[in-house]
């Protein structure tokens, strides 16, 4: 008696759990529309991203009286996105807007698209150049990445230029820390990379102290700072990080080491301008950030896919946005100090 | 002559982690004499209070002979929970935007709640159904995750990270004693009392004996009159609260939380219990075996970022360390045997 309520017990809660996800993604994600009866297919590298969060909801908000739209998860997975794309294909969808999971797999996608006819929005990942020329109904939506760094370094530069005091041992070189994200990817990597740069093109010169990979996590970025302020105490002049997160766990190092207070400040920068990094450049903690702008990102590539789902050339008088090359949309990154916080939230 | 090679050979086999562990610190201090310090003590004390927790709660489970995969994200979702509960009242992006501020107490014991009933269903599931405890907890682990990323993705939060946490809460994480010049962080404190409880269960209980007898031989356990399903329920519970108790503090040493964090901490604590001298076929492993195995990797983690050792080569030493700490010890028991 007793064995057998287990197996039934498992097996409601899997029907309950299913139902919940189902009627969970129809309330999100099938926004749906006014008269037009135009659907576009939306698939997210995956959905428990902050930042792609950010552009569904754009996307979403975008989508009000345009065009329905069906957004998925790829989970992380480019099978995964590929069956999601069959099967938007199967449903004769009139546009498809892909945030790829492996940017070089999009040449898979632009076959399935052009073979069904079916034009494609590519945005937040760039497909490669070739994959791109394949067919003249694909077109991309982003930023470009090496600009958040730039504009990272810029902050600092800025803030060098204004606080002399800020080169604590008085050797005209800024010595910095670099706290990166997953080595190998593609942020981190452009990041650290174009964010020294544009302090060197500022005629600054620069001294790496240490460079770690905190993976992204405030908790490990925390940890690493800790042991950099240890090891280099007041020689370290600046912290940069491939996001806030890591900026923010820095920040609490460097609290705990008594920054912040009796005018001991240290200039800490991250990219993302999250909730908690806002927070932070009130409290006067954080001295910048870059907006990766969800809002635009998100509302041009709705608004390309539903001009191509018409069966219309996107153009700037349709989609608002200006169109380079034919194909692309570039959104700018925002620098983001105290002064401008607003333009964040 | 013979004896004493002899001897030395033995001495090696049963303490060769710590002598990797000297050579290591000799090493890091020939690099950069600063090493010595009595911040590097603080430091490392502070970063590993968190992973003592949760390897103590993994060393509970492995000494029955099982394996919990679920540690990491119970760590994510007690951190998330805790952390949306307990931020400033005029914080501008709240979690639950009309909750006010609540004694801290209650959201801490929600969020450890939540690890207890993770870790009793992983025990209900082990002992009743008789599902193998790394399939259970593989199991649990992403549906941890996926709740978490529910909760997370909540409106109005949708996915962004927590902040703006009361000092309140923050301070049992970040928060220190002043001895002199030498600063003894709270959370150190809290994870001394936690290892003092568990080496009580371990020693001192009935439910110590029993884990180490199930762990030994599960059929002599259940012939001796062992209500081993119990004894499970009970072990994987008090896993899964010291995990969640992990997470809280682990939101209060950042001062935020995210649905991303405790990622393969479980690892890191299995890798730890190892290390010091837990076996993963159970039935063998103690509190302080834990607690060292916690600071090797505390102090190789801190050692090597202090002299800026490149991340990748840090992952190769450490992987070696596991495997070889791991060889050693299985030599010293069949020499035994």
């Amino acid at each position: 008696m007793k064995k057998k309520i287990i197996p039934v017990l498992v097996a409601g809660a899997m029907l309950v759990a299913v139902a919940a996800g189902c009627s969970n993604s129809k309330n999100n994600d099938k926004a749906a529309s006014g008269g037009d009866s135009n659907t576009i297919g939306v698939a997210i590298y995956k959905f428990d991203d902050t930042f792609m969060t950010g552009v569904r909801n754009a996307i979403k908000d975008a989508a009000t009286g345009k065009a329905t739209v069906d957004i998925v998860d790829s989970q992380n997975s480019q099978p995964t996105q590929n069956d999601k794309v069959d099967l938007f294909v199967s449903k004769k969808y009139d546009a498809m807007a892909i945030n790829p999971v492996d940017r070089t797999a999009a040449g898979v996608i632009i076959d399935k698209a052009q073979k069904a006819k079916i034009p494609v929005v590519f945005f937040n990942r760039e497909p490669l150049a070739d994959d791109m020329k394949k067919w003249d109904k694909v077109y991309y939506v982003g930023a470009k990445a090496e600009q958040s760094g730039s504009m990272e370094g810029e902050l600092l530069v800025d803030y060098w230029k204004a606080h002399p005091e800020m080169d604590k041992n008085k050797d005209g070189v800024l010595q910095y820390i670099m706290l990166k994200g997953e080595p190998g990817h593609q942020d981190a990597e452009l990041r650290t990379k174009f964010s020294i740069q544009a302090i060197e093109d500022a005629g600054i010169k620069v001294e790496k102290l240490a460079e770690d990979t905190a993976m992204w996590d405030r908790v490990k970025a925390q940890d690493k700072m800790a042991t950099f302020l240890s090891a280099h105490g007041d020689k370290i002049e600046a912290v940069l990080a491939n996001n806030d997160d890591m900026a923010l766990g820095a920040i609490e190092a460097l609290k705990a080491a008594g920054y912040f207070k009796d005018n001991k400040f240290m200039p800490v920068v991250g990219v993302d301008a999250t909730a908690p990094a806002l927070q932070a450049l009130s409290d006067g903690t954080l001295l910048g950030t870059v907006l990766n702008d969800a809002k635009n990102q998100g509302a041009a590539t709705l608004n390309l896919a539903a001009v191509l789902a018409k069966g219309d050339t996107p153009s700037k008088d349709n989609s608002g946005y200006d169109i380079t090359d034919g194909k692309y949309v570039w959104v700018p990154y925002k620098k983001i100090t105290k002064d401008n916080m607003n333009d964040a939230k | 002559m013979n004896v004493t090679v002899k001897n030395t050979k033995a001495f090696l086999t049963d303490y060769a982690i710590y002598v990797v562990l000297a050579v290591l610190i000799i090493g890091i201090t020939l690099t950069d004499p600063s090493f010595l310090s009595l911040s590097t003590l603080t430091n490392i004390l502070h970063q590993n209070s968190t992973k003592a927790i949760i390897a103590l709660g993994a060393a509970f489970v492995l000494i029955t002979g099982g394996v919990d995969l679920s540690a990491g994200r119970v760590v994510g979702l007690s951190a998330v929970i805790s952390a949306s509960m307990v931020q400033l009242s005029d914080y501008p992006q709240k979690f639950f935007p009309h909750l006010n501020e609540l004694p801290i107490i209650v959201p801490v014991l929600l969020a450890v709640l939540a690890g207890l009933v993770v870790g009793l269903i992983n025990g209900l599931i082990v002992s009743k159904l008789h599902v193998p405890p790394f399939i259970t907890t593989l199991g649990t682990m992403v549906i941890v995750l996926g709740i978490n990323s529910l909760y997370f993705d909540m409106p109005p939060n949708n996915s962004q990270p927590i902040g703006g946490l009361r000092s309140s809460f923050t301070k049992w994480g970040s928060g220190t004693f002043e001895i002199g010049s030498f600063s003894l962080p709270y959370l150190v404190i809290i994870a001394i009392i936690v290892a003092v409880i568990c080496w009580v269960i371990f020693n001192k209980t009935r439910l110590g004996k029993n884990m180490y007898a199930i762990g030994g031989n599960v059929q002599a356990a259940h012939v001796s009159g062992i209500n081993v399903g119990r004894n499970l329920l009970w072990i994987y519970s008090i896993a899964g609260a010291l995990y969640g108790l992990a997470g809280v503090l682990e939101a209060a040493k950042s001062g935020g939380a995210s649905n991303g964090y405790g990622n393969m901490y479980e690892l890191d604590a299995i890798a730890a219990c190892v290390v010091g001298g837990v076996s993963t076929t159970g039935g063998i492993g103690t509190v302080p075996g834990v607690m060292a195995g916690v600071m090797i990797f505390g102090v190789i983690n801190y050692g090597l970022t202090f002299i800026g050792v490149n991340p990748n080569w840090q992952l190769i030493i450490k992987g070696l360390i596991i495997v070889s700490a791991v060889g050693f010890d299985v030599r010293k028991y069949l020499a035994k045997k």
